[in-house]
């Protein structure tokens, strides 16, 4: 491979085979890789290919290795993808603050205040009904 | 969908994926190394052959002794079809032939 930053794309993604598959093949896949590249061939696409294979070769059982090695990659995989989605979602309460959940009260309505908001159960105690008709504007 | 012995031999390539069989054909007439194997399949059946598809392939043939590979030459290794993967092939092309004669023959029943 001439180009260096194609050389260390597909080099990376060969290092992520189990070491008994690079003992037997990584030469013959690192030429294969720049025979293909002085073809026209993508280095990301080869890289990718390898990495994808990579993962089938350690999620794939075989003789040697126990089902519990195979279970563990698993995990690793999906606690992997859960602290991705953890990140993603602890973005969340930022914007929540940013944009409340209840909306603005509409221009009408009086500034409120503590006596206000206890006011705000009726005297009863019933469930008051609510009108909504047309030209309903929502109350304070 | 069953399994299903014709009584030629159990087609033990239905479950091994299309890049397997391809690799078995393009091993019929002679041994080939892989770069050779991503050349011939593409120009005989259009496929573009990934070299990650390609080592997956060839590792799960030799695990089946259905191909073997020979010493390398400098680092690239040739693989030579094994009888048991010729027979293997025989067996799976008569099936795909016998389900492509069926395929026609309805087509021309049904008169599309």
């Amino acid at each position: 491979m001439n180009d260096p930053r194609a050389s260390r794309l597909v080099e990376a993604a060969l290092r992520c085979y189990p070491a008994r598959w690079r003992r037997r093949h990584a030469d013959e896949a690192a030429e294969l890789a720049t025979l293909l590249i002085r073809d026209g061939t993508p280095a990301r696409s080869i890289a990718w290919s390898y990495l994808v294979g990579a993962a089938r070769e350690w999620l794939t059982p075989r003789p040697g290795r126990r089902l519990s090695a195979v279970a563990c990659a698993l995990l690793v995989a999906v606690c992997s993808l859960g602290v991705s989605v953890a990140l993603l979602a602890s973005t969340q309460p930022a914007r929540a603050v940013v944009s409340p959940s209840r909306p603005p009260a509409p221009a009408h309505c009086p500034p409120r205040s503590a006596s206000h908001a206890a006011d705000a159960v009726p005297a009863t105690g019933h469930p008051q009904p609510v009108n909504r008709g047309p030209g309903h504007v929502r109350p304070c | 969908m069953g399994k299903r012995d014709d009584g030629a031999g159990q087609d033990i390539l239905r479950r091994v994926g299309e890049a397997s069989v391809l690799i078995l054909i393009s091993l019929a007439d002679g041994p080939k190394h892989g770069y050779a194997l991503i050349q011939d399949i593409k120009e005989l059946a259009g496929v573009e052959l990934g070299p990650g598809t390609l080592y997956g392939a060839l590792d799960r043939l030799e695990r089946l002794a259905l191909i073997e590979s020979l010493p390398a030459e400098d680092r690239r290794h040739p693989y030579r079809i094994t009888a048991p993967g010729a027979a293997a092939l025989r067996v799976h092309l008569d099936s795909l032939e016998r389900v492509s004669a069926a395929g026609r023959l309805r087509l021309q029943l049904g008169g599309i």
